[in-house]
């Protein structure tokens, strides 16, 4: 299973809010927060080929143009799946976890899935019909590795085109 | 291993973090840091630590120019106490989702109720008493009494509004008139129950409610807190929760961040009176000589990863990070190296803040270093300069610097394994793909 990663500039290993207008890049491979989720990955037989990255503020002022680019380069690397996320409660990275996941369900036939925690909840009732949103904990809160299990599991059903209907109502919003 | 570790320490971390009492007594503090720092440094320049500091300004402002910062110190940090028991009314009553503000005042009166009151002195005519109300009630003796006083009268006051136990107004009647009735009866209830409770103490041999709590809470908590060993379960505790991306300090602080605020306190209180400083293991302990960097002390990691690592990786996550390092942050190197769920990086950032707590204990405890004076300096004081500004000594700076030093000894073997491994990563995948970075200006219009 090949996946592809979507972060901000904090999980990118890029830096801190300060970096939040860093324009987006990537790398194949692996970046910043991969050995995070890397172990549950391994479990479910994902390999990550390629980590996209964009700083939240530039997201915020250049929707369209990320949104965009964001979409091709999926369709070019085409992945069997993208992970958005992990968003914390980084209300930017969430805004950009749900709406690039909502853009490439809509432009791409390839699974995504984005995740964040209940603090964006404006964020999770405008996009949870288009995309799936796994529910994890705030930055520094409890049952992070939990959740990036629950992001791995359904990530696989999903390139497996298994039933997700009760799994989701567990683990998403 | 971990995920035994795990099972013990999720429900220990859920509990605490939503234990609503410890909850809002480490916000209550939150409430009163700001003022506490803006004491201290008044505090701090009546008392700086150079030699011949007073007799200098002495010659410009007149003698004795020191009480008129001190009046501004004192109005801080020696009335703790009452600052305390506005604090944590105000935010037990947000916990429980109780009117905030009446939950604030309804504290301090409950609190003012069980204070002695008297003063009696020689006067001429022999013993005579004066209405007064004696400063050590609200100091950091009374601490621990604001906090059970915030947290019994809101639960009251929250009880009896809950009941429906208010006087109900018509409709039409502006909101706050109305709230200031509806906040009647459980007023009156429990002012009741505090106007028993002094009673009630006055007939125990400890003659009041301060008496009374200082003796059988805050003085034997103190006298645990106040020691090594407290020290590091507060570090070694504060770092594993890391590592399963809980933020560590937020839950062991509900636990000891009142024990570590009120040592401190006793300390500032002796610096302002002169006298000998009374203990080690003080906040300022915690803040200035445990870590550096943020937890985990990674200040010694990311020095490590700019000066001594190759992979583009990590060289670059470091410059990025020192800046925010020195003062205090490291949110880039916790998610962004990630610390969080990484077996390898837990071990230094475990071992390099009990390292930094154990040495330092050894420096105060022999007496190389004098003890720290209390003063809250803002969390951002850069190293070096905050120890010397905390025990006024050009020594305390030293080992800070020279415990930064022996962290990146410790740091060093652990980020060049995983940064061995990026190379090998960065190096594989430019064999395999010369372009290992993606560039989104190679896209041409039609992807769009």
């Amino acid at each position: 299973m090949k996946v592809l990663m979507i972060f901000d500039q904090i999980q990118a290993g890029m830096g801190g809010k300060e970096k939040a207008d860093i324009p987006l890049g990537g790398k194949k491979g692996e970046i910043g927060s991969v050995p995070m989720i890397k172990p549950h990955l391994n479990d479910v037989d994902g390999k990550i080929i390629a980590c996209l990255y964009c700083g939240d503020e530039y997201f915020e002022k250049n929707q369209d143009e990320v949104s965009k680019k964001m979409v091709s380069m999926v369709k070019k690397l085409n992945p069997d799946v993208v992970i958005c996320g992990p968003a914390y409660n980084y209300k930017g990275y969430a805004h950009m976890s749900a709406h690039l996941g909502k853009e490439l369900s809509e432009k791409t036939d390839i699974p995504v899935i984005a995740a964040m925690s209940k603090e964006n909840k404006d964020i999770i009732s405008k996009y949870k019909n288009s995309v799936n949103i796994v529910k994890m904990p705030r930055k520094g809160g409890i049952g992070l590795n939990k959740s990036l299990k629950n992001i791995c599991v359904l990530a696989q059903k999903m390139v497996n085109g298994e039933d997700i209907k009760e799994l989701k109502k567990d683990i998403c919003y | 291993m971990f995920d035994r570790l795990e099972k013990v320490l999720m429900p220990t971390a859920d509990k605490l973090g939503k234990n609503k009492t410890l909850v809002a007594i480490r916000d209550g503090f939150l409430i009163s840091t700001p003022l506490i720092i803006v004491g201290s440094l008044f505090l701090l320049i009546a008392n700086f630590p150079i030699p011949g500091w007073s007799e200098f300004w002495a010659r410009f402002f007149g003698e004795g120019w020191e009480s008129y910062l001190s009046n501004v110190a004192r109005a801080t940090f020696d009335v703790i106490s009452l600052l305390t028991v506005i604090g944590v009314g105000y935010s037990y009553a947000r916990e429980i989702e109780a009117d905030k503000i009446q939950g604030a005042i309804v504290a301090i009166v409950s609190f003012i109720i069980l204070m002695p009151t008297s003063i009696t002195y020689e006067g001429a005519g022999g013993i005579e008493s004066l209405t007064a109300i004696n400063f050590s009630f609200i100091g950091t003796n009374g601490i621990f009494l604001a906090m059970v006083v915030s947290i019994l009268s809101v639960s009251i006051f929250s009880w009896a509004y809950k009941k429906g136990w208010t006087i109900k107004m018509p409709k039409g009647v502006p909101p706050a008139v109305a709230d200031s009735f509806a906040a009647l009866i459980p007023s009156a209830m429990v002012m009741f129950v505090f106007f028993l409770l002094r009673i009630v103490f006055e007939l125990t041999p400890y003659e009041s409610a301060h008496n009374f709590i200082y003796t059988v809470l805050q003085a034997p908590l103190m006298g645990a807190g106040n020691s090594l060993g407290a020290q590091i379960i507060y570090v070694v505790s504060s770092s594993v929760f890391w590592f399963f991306g809980i933020n560590g300090p937020a839950v062991t602080n509900t636990v000891f961040s009142p024990i570590f605020r009120t040592l401190s306190i006793e300390n500032l209180q002796a610096f302002e009176a002169g006298s000998p400083l009374p203990h080690i293991y003080t906040g300022q302990f915690v803040d200035l000589f445990q870590t550096f960097g943020g937890g985990g002390s990674t200040l010694s990691l990311v020095i490590i990863m700019m000066l001594f690592c190759k992979s583009k990786r990590i060289t670059q996550l470091g410059k990025l990070s020192i800046v925010p390092g020195i003062f205090g942050i490291n949110e880039p190197i916790i998610f962004g190296l990630p610390i969080v769920l990484n077996p390898i990086m837990i071990i230094p950032f475990i071992g390099v803040p009990f390292m930094n707590t154990v040495l330092s204990a050894i420096a105060f405890e022999t007496g190389f270093l004098p003890y720290t004076n209390g003063v809250a300096l803002p969390w951002t004081t850069p190293l070096g300069f905050s120890g010397y500004l905390s025990t006024g000594s050009l020594k305390a700076s030293l080992v800070q610097v020279v415990l930064v030093i022996l962290g990146c000894i410790v740091y060093y073997p652990f980020i060049k394994m995983l940064d061995k491994t990026y190379l090998k990563d960065e190096q594989y995948q430019s064999e395999e793909d010369e372009l290992e970075d993606i560039s989104f200006d190679n896209l041409s219009m039609k992807d769009l």
